[in-house]
């Protein structure tokens, strides 16, 4: 069961989670004293239309939202038609009425557009299967 | 004629109102959590009690209390959990660790209570809940060999942090 992590933060930062070189070279310098959490990762965004100062972003950091922002909204949405099969959104544990808007991930899981993109934005994950949202995204994008 | 309309009574639908505005009172991780305090209380997982009154005035910081399965190394014992979440919950892990006087001596508990759990911070998502890390926690301690701390026990407990998210955790490569 639970065990230690390694030090992969790949997660959030890289969308195309290329980077493996970083991945690397982190995990062999960091032992000691925890170093500062980087949960201050400004990936998050309170919601894909909430906007924040950008004065408190880097360009960088305003692109790679833009992009996260711009693959949530490839992934499908619709409004719930009382589907038997997804009854709840795990996130806010509250049943789906009917005509909730809702979007699916790649993995078929269903959840509320509000619930789902809020975790989206900081993780490219599903929440439930934990399968990475990006996966059918990559193969397009990367080469070997 | 019966044009007269009666005011009141044909518009019973008043009450739908008060419950939308109940909703914005209180906010999400307040609903979410209240949800799974009643689901915890009733239906707790075996060897877990949640400390409902506690949690009840305040719902940011639960007290669990954890028996040591049958049939483990930890049977018999008793132990607690703290519970802390913040307002971006469940988007946020929340931040548990074991108190009390009792801190489980286990190959990824730390003396202070610390628990190296990856479901606790880089593994966690929203489709987990309390029930499901007091799960974790129990599945655990019950899968333990032998008990013992970890091997960076009294570096770590010196020099973290209070708060057990703040700290990177590693894998234990006690296996290779
Ligand atoms: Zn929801
Ligand atoms: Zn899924």
């Amino acid at each position: 069961m639970g065990n230690c992590l390694k030090g992969s933060t790949a997660d959030d930062i890289s969308l195309l989670r290329g980077s493996d070189s970083t991945r690397d070279s982190s995990s062999s310098d960091q032992l000691g004293p925890p170093p500062p959490y980087q949960e201050s990762l400004p990936v998050y965004y309170p919601s894909p239309n909430v906007s924040r100062p950008v004065t408190q972003l880097t360009e960088e950091e305003q692109v790679k939202i833009a992009k996260r922002i711009g693959l949530i909204q490839h992934l499908p949405t619709g409004t719930y038609d009382g589907c038997k099969k997804n009854r709840e959104c795990v996130i806010c544990m509250i049943e789906f009425m009917i005509n909730d808007p809702v979007r699916y991930l790649p993995c078929m899981h269903t959840y509320h557009v509000e619930c789902i993109d809020d975790w989206l934005m900081r993780s490219f994950t599903c929440p439930s299967c934990m399968e990475p949202v990006d996966a059918a995204l990559l193969t397009s994008y990367e080469t070997n | 004629m019966a044009t007269k309309k009666k005011p009141s009574s044909d518009q019973g639908s008043s009450s739908s109102a008060l419950d939308s505005s109940r909703w914005e009172v209180s906010c999400f991780w307040e609903r979410r959590l209240q949800k799974e305090l009643m689901s915890l209380m009733k239906e707790p997982p075996p060897g877990v009690t949640v400390d409902a009154e506690g949690a009840g005035q305040n719902l940011t910081q639960w007290i669990i209390q954890m028996d040591g399965a049958q049939g483990t190394l930890y049977e018999g014992e008793q132990f607690q959990l703290q519970f802390k979440f913040s307002p971006k919950y469940p988007f946020d892990s929340p931040e548990v660790t074991f108190i009390g006087p009792n801190i489980p001596v286990h190959p990824h508990v730390y003396s202070n209570g610390h628990i190296c759990l990856s479901i606790l911070t880089e593994d966690w998502s929203p489709a987990l809940s309390v029930q499901s890390v007091c799960l974790s926690i129990v599945s655990m301690l019950s899968s333990c060999k032998e008990k013992k701390r970890p091997p960076d026990n009294s570096f770590y407990v010196k020099t973290c942090n209070k708060n057990p998210k703040k700290t990177k955790w590693w894998y234990h490569d006690d296996s290779v």
